[in-house]
């Protein structure tokens, strides 16, 4: 019979060795994606440092772009812990006002994103312009889908809450926040290894 | 029977992660060789994932078997690709 203690935000939850499963199950969740876009990252530079002219390729992304949607991920995700905190403290219209706050800096980042990929399309670089672009398209439009996820939990979260239907359950927000500040952890590698390693030669 | 996670000052450490971004980017104007900007913006990423993991993510307060669950992965990931690097990056 499954145990069940109390976590900070007074819900009752089953727990496996002392950890609630939602958490245990995000964590494994995490573990998997870690594996993923490790092997992705790991790829990449590998291929990179084995085959010239990537820096070239590399040159042609916006540095002012990428350092903005990097300013908004890391924004939105100071306004989910937030969330989180104010879920801590019952404090209901914070933690919707938190929420709200990541999925539309959420929606800025996919809208910024697209915008990019439209200009680098549109100068001809496409995924088949070569190795490069291929690895460029396949991390960003992966990590991508990954927020694409976070702002669909993140709106489900917010509706919930706004109907009433997350009273008791704000545990939820902190198991979402998890997977959240993964896909910030990401992008934050993402950025320099796409956009910042081909200045000043690159490799 | 209650979990306790620490709250650190979470606008504090957004201060920090945009100041790292900004530097990041900094340091790639400066007239220094190409591998101290490729030393000094890795590292500043890792700093930058350090802080979220830690402090938005609670690793600093979170049980050992958590903290496993994040560490493990990474570490499996860092043998493969050492072992895998020498063949794949260097023919």
């Amino acid at each position: 019979m499954a145990q069940t203690h109390v976590v900070a935000t007074g819900v009752e939850a089953r727990v496996a060795s002392g950890i609630p499963t939602g958490k245990m199950g995000v964590w494994w969740f995490l573990a998997s994606e870690i594996v993923l876009f490790g092997g992705l990252i790991g790829s990449f530079v590998m291929s990179r440092v084995g085959s010239g002219g990537w820096s070239e390729m590399a040159a042609h992304l916006s540095v002012p772009l990428g350092t903005f949607n990097t300013f908004v991920l890391l924004t939105s995700s100071l306004t989910m812990v937030l969330a989180f905190a104010a879920a801590e403290k019952g404090d209901q219209k914070g933690m919707r006002t938190w929420l709200l706050l990541t999925v539309l800096l959420g929606l800025a980042f996919l809208i910024i994103k697209g915008f990019e990929w439209g200009s680098e399309i549109g100068a001809g670089f496409t995924p088949m312009a070569g190795s490069f672009w291929s690895f460029y398209y396949t991390m960003t439009g992966l990590h991508a889908l990954h927020v694409l996820g976070g702002v669909v939990v993140n709106s489900i979260l917010f509706l919930s809450a706004l109907m009433g239907l997350l009273r008791g359950r704000e545990h939820r927000v902190e198991l979402a926040g998890l997977y959240w500040h993964f896909v910030d952890i990401v992008w934050i590698f993402l950025f320099p290894l796409l956009y910042l390693s081909w200045t000043k030669g690159g490799i | 029977m209650a979990r306790e996670l620490v709250h650190p000052n979470y606008v504090a450490v957004w201060v920090w992660l945009v100041a790292l971004l900004i530097a990041s980017v900094g340091v790639t104007t400066l007239p220094i060789s190409t591998g101290i900007v490729l030393l000094l913006i890795f590292a500043m990423a890792v700093v930058k994932a350090i802080l979220v993991a830690l402090n938005y993510m609670h690793l600093k307060s979170e049980q050992l078997l958590i903290c496993a669950m994040a560490i493990v992965p990474l570490v499996i990931f860092f043998i493969l690709w050492i072992v895998l690097y020498p063949d794949i990056a260097l023919h």
